[in-house]
């Protein structure tokens, strides 16, 4: 009944905020709010039966001290607190500890993520939109039925769905029902919960934001709201916008090694055998990342190739036994250490070691065309030189094409090249330094085509290429700069070649070769392309 | 006319608007000139064109003086036939394409179904997932591990996107008729501009289907839990990771990572390159949020096989190409760009050049309506002169001296044309399955067998073929190269196992069906090689398998056999010409009509376009009367690639100053400016000759062939001389 | 008994706890001092309404000091005098910064105190000549309009045309209304354009921090609790007596400076007390000087130190190479040139851990994200982070006292930083 009558204002005016309106949302509220009670304060609350205090703390194993200091500040029933800061880094269970810590106190509150919200409107809307007890329907096209951009418009509504609310659990706690003081949660208070506050700091005009929702304490001047901010970012990031009630710091640490192992060891099938394994992969890893998101996803597969020597899932596994899993799991830790992103195929289910394999893999399986030996996507033949010819500008410094590209073709400029480098040494390691710094240099299209026309044409020297039927190697030359510009188009979008943003009309745009060698040599192999002999090693 | 820069063709609009996406949009989204370069080739398409129509005539082997008068009085009603032909000939090969490509991905598909199901049900084994969580505004309590998204990676084996686009849509088309969410995002939701509002307004879109003033992925939560949307996967498809913002993706990701327990979230990701790329694109800490499961579509070459084995080795399209055009083609796909759709389009301009060229290509329908020969011989009598003269002034009739001229000739010609054409195809067919089993390109074996002529052609052809057989596209000497491709083939029968064996007679069989004699044959070799299995299986090993030996040689010898009797050099038969598009030029000339050049050509040579009584002399000399653009240009000749702009302006003005012949006139021209060429040279004011300087320069820089004064360099601009 | 017992601490905690939280009651006893800037205030508005003049006065003092608080008082109090002869329109620099919205606030403001209907489409230009017209009509009906500017410094960015138009209205005789700027900048004046500086007078209300004596004062008024404690009396008495024995010891003297050390405001010392009395164990209901202490140290946190504690060994190792490099004067250096060195301390001394380059590049991306390097340059197009230049955040001597306190710290780190000349 709420939802209709809100929905039914039209659009144009519920993005005012007018004081009618707001007031009128505000008594159709209370005085539907009556029969509504359970469904409508659920919302609030958990769906789960609160949980006791010792669940609470065996569910976080070295969060103990948080917990209890949480819970100290949020302090006895109805009592007021100062602003909370909870911060730590990502994955060390701020969020989940403080929400399950609501679930314990079974108190109302109202959770925001900066993150899945991601535009100041947005959130708003999200904040008012659990106070508003709106759930979204069809009714109003999945939209909230207001959307205020601005602050100030929040502000006000905020401070109507406060004291409405407030209102509300003051007239029905007075006459204590039972059933409704459990639907409702305990106490008088209600508690904003805003997640992932850091995140704001990329928005646009973030920094108003920030200390808008660091002042909300002044701002909305109630005692029976209570704040508490969740950030990976210090208090040290913030300093410049806390206004002058600044939150109470609560520290997460990252997890330390013997936290993990308990975290990890929770409800496993088989703890004797996973304790083995822990004993096993923890240190190594753990002295790589301290993330437990990082670490169980890692552990996972390797815990599979681990158990595979294990018959079965119930044997407890002895001293021999160990060793024998040890030396099994062991060669596989280093370049699971070594790998970010496990990409897995139905293929080969079993065997997933990184990228690298991966590509190896896939090229074997698909030996059906060895086109692309290594290779593992099929480019023209212009393409990979026009490629090749990218990569090489954004290698070799400019000044050396000449040297580099003779008519005589790269053949004998080797030895120029050795000269040179050997002329000056430290000029030498200070070019790649340089090259270190500066990452691939950027090049005008006319260098471009001009080194790509000298390796089609080196390559045009060599004894296999002058069987090449003349009139096909014709096109290939004509299409010089029809195609290749397309081609280069092409490039860009596979996001090998970088492009300055720059207007193409005035000519003056730079390409980048953003590719690492790996590649540029996979490709040079494939049309048997003397990579090397071009690349300028400093 | 085609031009190469602008699908549909005129002359087709049928086919045009039969499938607008597969003409029109991948080739936009392929060829998407840069913004600048828009102008010149649009520029140049007006040129471009007029070069085809030129060339069109010179490379042909008839006489003009022969042709053109046809083409003149080709009257309404053969054209009317011609266009029915084409359109008939055009959609039917189109399905064909469509067809086994369609077929090739199929499979692909259903792993990738099967997939997201298995993924689903991961998801809901949970126990997480239900509405009310779903709805609940805090994060739930899990552990890390299922907060990862499950991926599908589908590495489409091509640089070049364009023929995937339509391969995302169809998978989103799978998926949604089995029962899950689809929503199809581009790269273009993913950009700086937009950012994250972008991708999630796109998707509610597609999903949600409302569009709301503020897009958050709450409204989609909201909407997962109708009962009628409730229980299913929501699939998001992004192609071509490549093009996409990174940040804005990772920024994406973190947020479905956010609700993925919550809503059962799985990505679909077009990997156009290589994995590599996600690397490049995406933060660890977004990474990490991905299980990821590769799969792979079928490589641009496969498609090539699958596209060959239906088109041309099937007569009764009535269409196919010749030699030069076959190995012109091949050498376009594998050098300039891999795509099937630019393949595809040079069919199509093929086909189209071959019913707008050839003026008897009517007749080829005569392929695919088998019983009406009596129709096709009365109208081959009812043909008037002038085509029986023509008919019988192909090369080919002319090689075998027919003296008698008439329809009934014509018609028998076309009848045994097409009966050994049959023949020809059905060998074909066989090479191409031996081709399939022994992983060759089926495209160079067409050339190859098509290519048998005179030697001459033969010993290039066979260099390029081997060329690009031996998959370097250069590594092999012309001479071994020889006739190789075939040889291999038969090589091969003998070297297959006995169950490939059995298999290829198996396809031979189907192949030969109405060719007797062979058939029967492939029939005695089938029972032989069943003989041998059987005994084989009573008695020891090797005489099983020297049996085994026996039939494939047999079946190599066969082989052999219909090759050498049946697979005839085809341009020596008669009347070919009427089915095969021979023109290579004509087809070069629009695929890689190269814009740049042409500019520069024609600016050189205004005059023999706007063809100007002063010019007519063909004297090189500049005239006040000339295009100033081109004077322009042809002055800029001398310079370096630095053109001093004072200089030039004074060379500019002493050529429109000199009144070496007053007469002038204004020319029907393209450019607007010949009108302010009308005052006689005497009262050339300073301020108009600059102000054509101007204009003139201008359009220079605008066709891209001058750069503006930098600011090194003030006073001079520089030549943009693209490798010419 | 017990449960009794602590049934009272728990009430007395809340009651505590609401003292903290409420201002009024912090600030209350500035009514009685005759020359605070409560009187002053006071004198200063009562005098604009009775007068039925025009007024204008900036609260100026460091965040925390209580300036709100205080004008609160004020206004509540004079509220009580004169019931219906002021209005109060309260702005803040942060919400209503922008001028028409500022303006659209305003008339907002005035609508709901004098019961008008608000229209959400006006233009500023009405809502402007609204705002004159109510000062008129309200300086007719003696009827004096507080302005309150929160944040006053933020309405001094931009065209300050809010401020103009309010002091300008204010400028016709027959308004009464009193402008009140508060902002923790002691320059705010200095920010006015001239033509609104002309308009502005010039009074200044400036707040100090207080001195240890007041802070004491001010602890012990708020932690005694009242004699008429609805709780046995006897609790009362023996908390207030503990209290008593804290208060007078030598210890807590040096606690309470250390606190009002970092930072002297009161709100700060209301942030201590609150840590001390949630850390009010509820068995013996009573407050100890431990309670004191460990509220000090949860004050004064170090977010960097922290963070390097954070930090896994192979960050440290990146965080030490990002040192040596520094100390090599490389002026500039990116992922790249870290990991060669990596790479060169690595077959220096053949230690065991040396990771790939994936395993590293996520490691800085950690560090990035905790903030302890940062890059040195905004994103160029199309380069990949490895090739950004990035910078320390940390100090030399921060990075020392984080790998001493560093648990189980691999010794050669602590050596590759001491012996920076080891090339």
């Amino acid at each position: 009944m709420v939802k209709t009558s809100v929905s039914e204002l039209p659009k144009r005016t519920t993005r005012s905020c007018s004081l009618t309106e707001s007031a009128r949302k505000q008594h159709e509220v209370q005085e539907t709010v009556e029969p509504l009670f359970p469904s409508v304060f659920s919302n609030f609350l958990f769906r789960e039966e609160s949980i006791s205090l010792d669940v609470l703390l065996q569910h976080f194993p070295g969060r103990r001290s948080q917990v209890l200091e949480i819970l100290q500040l949020i302090g006895p029933l109805n009592s007021p607190m100062i602003p909370l800061f909870v911060y730590g880094g990502p994955s060390t269970g701020k969020s989940s500890v403080v929400t399950q810590v609501f679930r314990h106190l079974n108190r109302p509150f109202v959770y925001a993520s900066c993150c899945s919200c991601y535009s100041p409107s947005i959130l708003f809307q999200y904040v008012l939109n659990q106070l508003f007890l709106l759930t979204k329907n069809l009714r109003n096209d999945f939209s909230s039925s207001w959307s205020c951009e601005r602050a100030s418009d929040f502000i006000i509504l905020l401070k109507d769905a406060l004291t409405q609310f407030v209102s509300v659990v003051g007239e029905c706690s007075d006459k204590s029902d039972l059933k409704q003081s459990t639907a409702l949660g305990d106490g008088k208070m209600i508690y904003l919960v805003f997640d992932n506050v850091e995140m704001i700091r990329h928005w646009d005009g973030s920094s108003d934001l920030i200390s808008i929702l660091f002042k909300l304490q002044d701002l909305l001047r109630m005692v029976e709201v209570g704040l508490i901010y969740i950030s990976r970012a210090g208090p040290n990031c913030y300093y410049a916008n806390i206004g002058s009630t600044e939150p109470l710091p609560i520290f997460f640490p990252d997890y330390t090694e013997d936290d993990l192992y308990e975290i990890l060891m929770r409800n496993q099938v088989n703890p004797k055998l996973y304790s083995s394994f822990l004993r096993v992969v923890l240190k190594p890893f753990y002295r790589v990342t301290r993330r437990l998101d990082e670490l169980s996803i890692a552990f996972q597969p390797l815990f599979e190739k681990y158990r595979e020597q294990v018959s079965d899932p119930k044997l407890l596994p002895d001293e021999t036994m160990n060793r024998r899993l040890f030396d099994n799991i062991q060669p596989h830790i280093a370049p699971s250490i070594d790998e970010i992103m496990k990409v897995s195929s139905l293929q080969l289910q079993q065997d997933n070691t990184g990228k690298f394999s991966n590509e190896k893999r896939s090229a074997k399986k698909f030996h059906g065309n060895a086109a692309y030996d290594g290779l593992d996507f099929h480019m023209s033949l212009s393409t990979k030189y026009l490629f090749l010819s990218a990569f090489l500008a954004s290698r070799n410094p400019p000044t050396l094409d000449s040297a580099m590209f003779d008519s005589t073709g790269g053949s004998s400029n080797q030895k120029r090249k050795r000269k040179s480098s050997e002329a000056s040494r430290q000029e030498k390691d200070h070019n790649l330094q340089a090259m270190l710094l500066k990452g691939p240099g950027s090049f005008s299209l006319e260098r471009l085509l001009a080194i790509f026309q000298c390796i089609t044409y080196v390559a045009d020297c060599y004894p296999e290429r002058e069987t090449l039927d003349n009139q096909m190697y014709e096109d290939e030359r004509s299409g010089a700069t029809s195609d290749v510009l397309l081609q280069l188009s092409s490039l860009c979008e596979a996001n090998f070649i970088s492009k300055s943003a720059s207007c193409s009309l005035e000519g003056f745009t730079r390409y980048r070769c953003t590719v690492d060698e790996i590649i540029a040599l996979k490709v040079a192999r494939s049309i048997s392309f003397p990579l090397s002999k071009y690349l300028y090693r400093g | 006319m085609v031009s190469p820069y602008a699908m549909p063709d005129p002359s087709s609009p049928l086919a045009a608007e039969r499938n607008p996406d597969r003409d029109l949009q991948p080739f936009f989204v392929l060829r998407k000139p840069e913004p600048g370069k828009v102008v010149t080739t649009e520029a140049t398409h007006g040129k471009a064109r007029r070069k085809i129509d030129l060339s069109q005539l010179s490379p042909n082997s008839r006489k003009p003086s022969a042709a053109l008068p046809f083409e003149e009085d080709a009257d309404a009603n053969y054209e009317q036939l011609r266009m029915q032909s084409f359109n008939a000939t055009w959609s039917k090969i189109e399905c064909t394409i469509q067809g086994c490509l369609k077929q090739m991905n199929l499979s692909l598909f259903e792993e990738v179904r099967g997939w997201i199901y298995e993924s689903f049900d991961k998801i809901k084994s949970t126990g997480l997932h239900s509405v009310s969580n779903t709805l609940c505004p805090y994060p739930l309590l899990t552990d890390g591990i299922y907060r990862q998204i499950f991926t599908a990676l589908i590495l489409t084996k091509n640089m070049e996107f364009i023929d995937d686009l339509l391969t995302f849509q169809d998978l989103g088309e799978h998926l949604r008729s089995s029962g899950c969410h689809i929503a199809n995002l581009s790269y273009s939701d993913f950009t700086v501009k937009h950012g994250i509002a972008g991708c999630f307004k796109s998707l509610l879109r597609q999903l949600v289907m409302v569009s709301l003033e503020a897009y958050d992925i709450t409204a989609l939560a909201s909407w997962y839990c109708q009962k009628e949307n409730n229980g299913k996967p929501v699939v998001l498809i992004i192609d071509s990771i490549e093009q996409c913002y990174g940040p804005v993706l990772a920024g994406f990701i973190s947020i479905i990572g956010e609700w993925v327990i919550k809503i059962p979230i799985i990505l679909v990701f077009g990997v156009a390159t290589t994995i590599d790329a996600l690397r490049k694109q995406l933060p660890s800490e977004a990474l990490q949020c991905l299980n990821c499961c590769k799969f792979t579509l079928p490589s641009p070459s496969e498609r090539m096989n699958a596209i060959v084995g239906a088109i041309f080795a099937k007569p009764s399209l009535g269409f196919s190409v010749g030699h030069e055009v076959a190995v012109f083609l091949r050498n376009y796909f594998s050098r300039h760009d891999g795509t099937i759709t630019s393949f595809i389009r040079a069919l199509k301009i093929a086909c189209t050049k071959h019913y707008s060229l050839e003026p008897l290509s009517f007749l080829s329908r005569i392929m695919y309506d088998e019983e009406t020969e009596g129709t096709w011989s009365i109208m081959c009598e009812s043909l008037p002169v002038s085509k029986l003269e023509y008919a019988f002034d192909l090369p080919s009739c002319r090689r075998d001296s027919l003296n008698r001229k008439s329809g009934s000739e014509i018609a028998q010609g076309l009848f045994d044309f097409r009966r050994l054409w049959k023949g020809w195809t059905c060998v074909l067919l066989c090479l191409f399955e031996i081709g399939r089993i022994s992983k060759m390109q089926l495209l160079d074996i067409f050339c190859e067998a098509i290519g048998q002529t005179t030697s001459d052609v033969h010993s290039s052809n066979g260099s390029s073929l081997s060329s690009v057989t031996s998959q370097k596209l250069c590594h092999a000497s012309s001479q071994s190269a020889k006739g190789r491709l075939i040889g291999q083939a038969i090589q091969k029968v003998r070297e297959i196992s006995p169950a490939s064996l059995s298999s290829l007679l198996e396809s031979w069989a189907k192949h030969t069906k109405d060719i007797d004699e062979i058939h029967s044959k492939v029939r005695q070799l089938q029972s032989l090689l069943r003989s041998v299995d059987n005994d084989g299986a009573s008695i020891f090993a090797d005489v099983e398998d020297d049996g085994a030996l026996k039939v494939n040689e047999k079946a190599a010898m066969l082989m052999k056999q219909i090759v050498e009797d049946m697979l005839k050099p085809i341009e020596s038969i008669p009347f070919h010409e009427i089915f095969f598009f021979k023109h290579v030029g004509v087809l070069r000339s629009a695929l890689t009509g190269d814009p740049r050049k042409m500019i520069q050509l024609d600016l050189l040579k205004s005059p023999s376009y706007l063809r100007c009584i002063c010019c007519r002399t063909g004297d090189k000399a500049l005239r006040p009367s000339m295009h100033d653009t081109s004077i322009l240009y042809h002055l800029a000749q001398e310079h370096g690639d630095f053109v001093n702009l004072h200089d030039w302006y004074n060379s500019f003005k002493t050529i429109l100053t000199s009144r070496r012949d007053s007469r002038r006139k204004v020319k029907g021209s393209s450019t607007p400016q010949k009108a302010s060429a009308g005052p006689p040279t005497s009262d050339l004011t300073e301020a108009s000759i600059q102000a054509r300087f101007c204009r003139a320069v201008t359009e220079l820089q605008i066709a891209g062939l001058l750069r503006m004064p930098s600011k090194r360099r003030p006073d001079h601009v520089q030549r943009v001389l693209l490798g010419l | 008994m017990v449960e009794k017992k602590a049934a009272a601490a728990a009430e007395a905690s809340v009651l505590l706890r609401r003292r903290l939280c409420d201002s009024a009651f912090i600030f209350a006893p500035l009514r009685s001092s005759p020359d605070g800037n409560y009187s002053k205030l006071k004198f200063l508005i009562s005098n604009s309404i009775t007068e039925a003049c025009n007024n204008s006065v900036l609260i100026l003092g460091p965040r925390g000091s209580g300036k709100n608080a205080v004008l609160e008082l004020v206004l509540e109090d004079l509220r009580g005098e004169y019931q219906d002869m002021i209005s109060v329109v309260r702005l803040n620099g942060l919400l209503h910064g922008d001028d028409n919205y500022g303006m659209k606030e305003i008339a907002r403001q005035l609508c709901l105190e004098h019961g008008l209907l608000f229209s959400k489409i006006a233009s500023s230009d009405d809502n402007s000549r609204f705002l004159i017209d109510m000062l008129r009509e309200c300086g007719l009906a003696h009827k004096t309009v507080i302005f309150v500017l929160d944040e006053f410094d933020l309405f001094t960015q931009g065209k300050q045309r809010l401020l103009y138009g309010l002091l300008d209205a204010m400028q016709s005789l027959v308004s009464q209304s009193v402008v009140i700027g508060v902002s923790c900048r002691l320059d705010a004046d200095q920010l006015l354009e001239k033509r609104v500086r002309s308009r502005f007078s010039h009074r200044k209300l400036l707040f100090v921090p207080p001195s240890v004596e007041d802070l004491q004062r001010l602890v012990e008024r708020i932690l005694y609790l009242p004699a008429d404690f609805s709780s046995p009396c006897d609790f009362v008495t023996e908390f207030n007596s503990k209290l008593g024995k804290i208060f007078v010891d030598k210890k807590f003297k040096d606690v309470l400076g250390s606190v009002s050390n970092v930072d002297g405001s009161i709100s700060n010392l209301l942030r201590f007390l609150f840590r001390v009395v949630s850390s009010l164990d509820l068995e013996s209901g009573l407050l100890s000087l431990d309670n004191f202490k460990t509220a000090s140290l949860s004050i004064h946190r170090h977010p960097k130190m922290e963070n390097i504690r954070n930090a896994s060994i192979l960050e440290l190792y990146l965080l030490v190479c990002m040192h040596r490099l520094e100390v090599k004067e490389q002026n500039s250096y990116n992922f790249n040139s870290i990991m060669k060195e990596y790479k060169a301390i690595h077959d220096a001394y053949k230690s065991s851990d040396c990771r790939g380059g994936n395993a590293c590049l996520r490691a800085f991306e950690h560090l990035l994200e905790r903030e302890l390097i940062s890059f040195t340059d905004t994103r160029r197009g199309g380069l990949s982070i490895e090739y950004r230049p990035v910078k320390l955040l940390v100090s030399p001597h921060e990075l020392h006292q984080g790998l001493k306190s560093y648990p189980s710290c691999p010794v050669i780190l602590q050596k590759l930083l001491n012996h920076e000349t080891y090339k």
